[in-house]
């Protein structure tokens, strides 16, 4: 019989990396390149996009300001959609071998995104829609032209759908986490931090609980301000007020950008031990760094309003001080401390090992840049000119860009099992370094100039700065050309290896030894059990006698006098639908977390879900003048109207009830949150 | 009108340029030290010195810098007395300022709002040079306190996307020799 022998795979992580690398599941390897594979597509698309408005600028291409518009709005909604699939999947795989992640949960944000993305793309280039991708309000509604109705509202619903599928996203990850770690504070490490613990969890996981809370909390109020608008685009008496609108737009685009750049580090923790063969481990100033970043992400995007002067000047120091404490944690916990695990590390230089690495040094150039137009008399001679363009392209292409190629490129390494050569990685890097940096080096001195930014057409004696800025563009776009060749190779590699095995055969009679390909087996590493919701919202009596005071309090909303209190202004007005909303949702959430009705519902957890995104979100939609102001001289239809508030918040409660203690609460609390600001932003 | 860099921006851009060559420069000294052997151990009693030492830098750098800007804010503050009320009023895609016009020195007020959509009041001196911005938000009063010494046009530039003409959408102001 013929003797058969496996040949040892040759080598790309670090020797004493196997310590930090399980085995893969198929879910969490195809989810991963998913992902990283749709996330990248749209990514390099946008970039190409961004290519041609440089050229523009630099008057090289002659395209007009209407189409410059389309595709600048394209181009910021495109890329951060892209980096957030990409980033979301490698936490996703990197979470997944310490977290059991629901696969179903994840691929039903990714619909939800993709399908969103898609809508953008429509809108912007058949509908026309041109107001930027931060689109701020009452910009929409005045397209100078420009843009259709249904563009307005594909648009909005396309934002709403990616932020739904973070949504659906961050609320798997905190169930997860936090019935994985017995609860919130443990999920977050506190209760390392006070001593209580001895074992902290992984720092991918407190990453990735940080980023659920303010991802939950991004979500909800993107929800809200689009909504609101998406109404606005089919009742045109509704009004929005700009100031609260541009804090809630901010809140949610700053954030999300912000979250990406979050979700990334999390899946460094979890990477760069691999190359470099130590642990990343949590410590207690990794704790209360995360517990820092917790606040600080949600805190800082006031600095987009600096130059608001009725924003209240207490707000502007807030989101001052919230924007350089944002960069202590990261400079501390995360920059410097995976740099210590590198040095001496012997290093293993990969593909994958040098985009990570390249990656940090963006961000920490990009956020330099970034505290700097944070400072408020600073922004004062910054605010939005091409400075702003500069400082989030630097860390957004020179570090989570590059950290997303890094994860597509770890996972086909480990497939592959081996990297590309060392001069193909350092032409790339070359190049993407000079062209990344000239790009963005540009910018910054244009910035300095006082060149606004989204300007079509550039101030006079100016467009040199776009001629510099489109051949860096160039050079950038052969390095991503040149890394895109080498992981397709890589790619095929290792399709070829997961899918057969070369083994060493002896001839039985000649006695030759050579090599030949046989069909792989399917690994068995089997996917791991979600964990099921735990506990419930309310349980002690006294939780659930709150509960009860909270419905008594919310049936203030319909006593004849607040009821016409409220009619004094459309605020007011839709702040009483808010509160039989409120009524409805502590309803359900009582009844849901009574033991006899929580029997009878069972468990249901994508019920749930579905609930406590669809039930507020009609609610919204419907809270119109065009809707309730025909029923306001009916008094039994206008009854109607609010007891259908109440039972739109009803099916809420009754949802958030189905998700576990933690998310559960948090899914009421922000349902509620998103009618308040609701009714805050429309007038 | 050609735009220059200001004296504050050329310190701001030597600041940054310093900071990122230092930090380009560490990054590169740690790259090709990560292919040397050292015990974890050592780097991490060292690395951790170093990093209380690091954090403490970052927070008095901080409390510094934070501290003093916060103490130079160019919000405006009081009462009109003393001040021209220049009124501005920005729309798709104008600007209107009312009075257009004032003496060299006199201390000025700019009430700057919107009739349609936000923008960007960025004023730039007769040299080309950003000398401050305000947003145009309409229901909104941003109050813009300046005192213009320079005699010349000085040029409005929208800093806020307001649509297809965002980037020609220039007004101008001028300040007369007293």
């Amino acid at each position: 019989m013929d003797a058969v022998t496996a040949i040892a795979p040759s080598q790309v992580l670090h020797p004493r990396g196997a310590a930090f690398t399980p085995e893969t599941s198929r879910a969490e390897r195809r989810i991963g390149l998913l992902f990283a594979a749709s996330g990248l597509a749209l990514v390099l698309l946008m970039g190409l996009l961004g290519i041609t408005m440089r050229l523009t600028q630099a008057d090289v291409i002659g395209l007009s300001p209407g189409w410059f518009y389309r595709l600048l709005t394209l181009h910021g909604a495109g890329m951060i959609t892209g980096v957030l699939l990409v980033t979301m999947g490698a936490l996703w795989y990197a979470l997944r071998q310490d977290v059991p992640l629901r696969a179903g949960r994840m691929l039903a944000a990714y619909w939800l995104i993709v399908t969103g993305a898609l809508a953008v793309l429509v809108a912007t280039l058949a509908g026309g829609f041109g107001a930027g991708w931060t689109f701020l309000p009452p910009l929409p509604f005045y397209p100078a032209g420009q843009w259709t109705t249904w563009s307005e509202s594909l648009f909005f619903s396309g934002l709403l759908l990616v932020g739904g599928g973070f949504f659906v996203y961050c609320l798997d990850v905190l169930e997860q986490t936090t019935a994985r770690y017995g609860g919130l504070t443990r999920a977050l490490g506190w209760q390392f931090l006070r001593g209580r613990d001895g074992t902290p969890p992984p720092p991918q996981a407190i990453a990735a609980t940080v980023v659920a809370i303010d991802g939950l909390l991004s979500s909800a109020v993107a929800s809200a301000i689009l909504t609101g608008l998406l109404g606005r685009t089919y009742d045109s008496g509704a009004g929005v007020d700009p100031l609260v609108a541009k804090n809630l737009v901010y809140f949610f685009g700053h954030s999300m950008a912000n979250l990406a750049i979050y979700l990334a580090a999390g899946a460094v923790y979890v990477l760069v031990p691999r190359y470099a063969g130590r642990p990343y481990e949590t410590t207690k100033a990794f704790v209360a760094g995360w517990a820092g970043s917790l606040v600080f992400i949600a805190a800082a995007y006031s600095h987009h309003l600096y130059m608001d002067f009725v924003q209240p000047t207490w707000a502007e120091a807030i989101s001052e001080v919230a924007s350089y404490g944002a960069l202590v944690p990261v400079a501390v916990v995360t920059i410097y401390s995976l740099t210590m695990l590198v040095w001496g590390s012997r290093y293993r230089w990969t593909l994958a090992s040098l985009l990570l690495y390249v990656g940090l040094a963006g961000w920490a150039i990009g956020g330099v840049g970034a505290v700097i137009d944070s400072l408020i008399p600073l922004n004062f001679r910054l605010h939005n000119t091409d400075w702003v363009v500069a400082h989030f392209h630097t860390y957004l292409i020179l570090c989570v860009v590059l950290w997303c190629f890094a994860f597509l490129a770890h996972l086909l390494e480990r497939d592959a099992e081996r990297t590309t050569s060392a001069a193909g990685r350092a032409w790339t890097a070359m190049l993407i370094l000079v062209g990344g940096y000239g790009l963005t080096g540009t910018w910054f001195l244009a910035g300095l100039l006082g060149v606004p930014r989204r300007y079509a057409i550039q101030p006079p004696g100016t467009s040199g700065y776009s001629l510099a800025g489109s051949i860096f563009a160039l050079v950038l776009a052969l390095g991503f050309g040149s890394l895109c060749l080498q992981l397709v190779r890589l790619a095929r590699e290792a399709w070829e290896r997961r899918h057969y095995v070369l083994v060493a055969h002896t001839d039985g009679w000649t006695g030759g030894t050579y090599r030949v390909r046989v069909p792989r087996e399917d690994e068995a590493v089997p996917s791991p059990a979600p964990h099921p919701s735990v506990g419930l919202p309310l349980e002690r009596p006294g939780e659930l006698a709150l509960g009860a005071a909270l419905c008594v309090v919310g049936l203030a909303a319909f006593l004849p006098p607040v009821v016409r209190a409220s009619e004094a202004s459309v605020g007011y007005h839709h702040l009483d639908h808010a509160g039989h909303f409120f009524l409805g949702t502590m309803l359900g959430l009582v009844a849901g977390s009574l033991p006899v009705v929580s029997r009878r519902l069972g468990p249901r957890p994508t019920l749930g879900l579905t609930a406590v995104i669809a039930a507020p979100t009609l609610m919204m939609l419907v809270m119109i003048p065009r809707f309730y102001e025909p029923l306001e001289h009916q008094p039994a239809e206008h009854a109607a109207y609010h007891l259908a508030m109440v039972a739109f918040g009803l099916l809420t409660g009754l949802g958030a009830s189905r998700l576990g203690r933690v998310t559960g609460r948090l899914a009421a609390f922000l349902a509620v949150g998103m009618s308040v600001m609701f009714a805050a932003a429309m007038r | 009108m050609t735009l220059r860099f200001g004296e504050p921006q050329v310190a701001i851009g030597i600041v940054f340029g310093v900071l990122a060559l230092v930090l380009a420069s560490a990054f590169v000294v740690i790259g090709i030290q990560a292919g040397s052997e050292i015990g974890f151990q050592r780097v991490h009693d060292v690395g951790y010195w170093i990093r209380k030492r690091w954090l403490a830098l970052l927070l008095v750098v901080g409390v510094v810098v934070v501290g003093s800007t916060l103490l130079d804010l160019p919000y405006s503050s009081g009462s009109d007395a003393g001040r021209t009320l220049v009124r501005v009023t920005a729309g798709q895609f104008f600007w209107s300022l009312i009075p257009d016009s004032i003496a060299a020195g006199a201390r000025v007020r700019f009430d700057v709002t919107s009739v349609d959509v936000n923008h960007g009041f960025g004023l730039y001196d007769p040299h080309g040079h950003l000398i401050g911005s305000v947003q145009a938000m309409p229901g909104y009063h941003n109050l813009l306190d300046l005192t213009l010494t320079q005699p010349g046009v000085y040029r409005i530039r929208c800093l806020e996307l307001c649509g297809i003409d965002h980037s020609t959408m220039e007004g101008a102001f001028t300040v007369t020799p007293r």
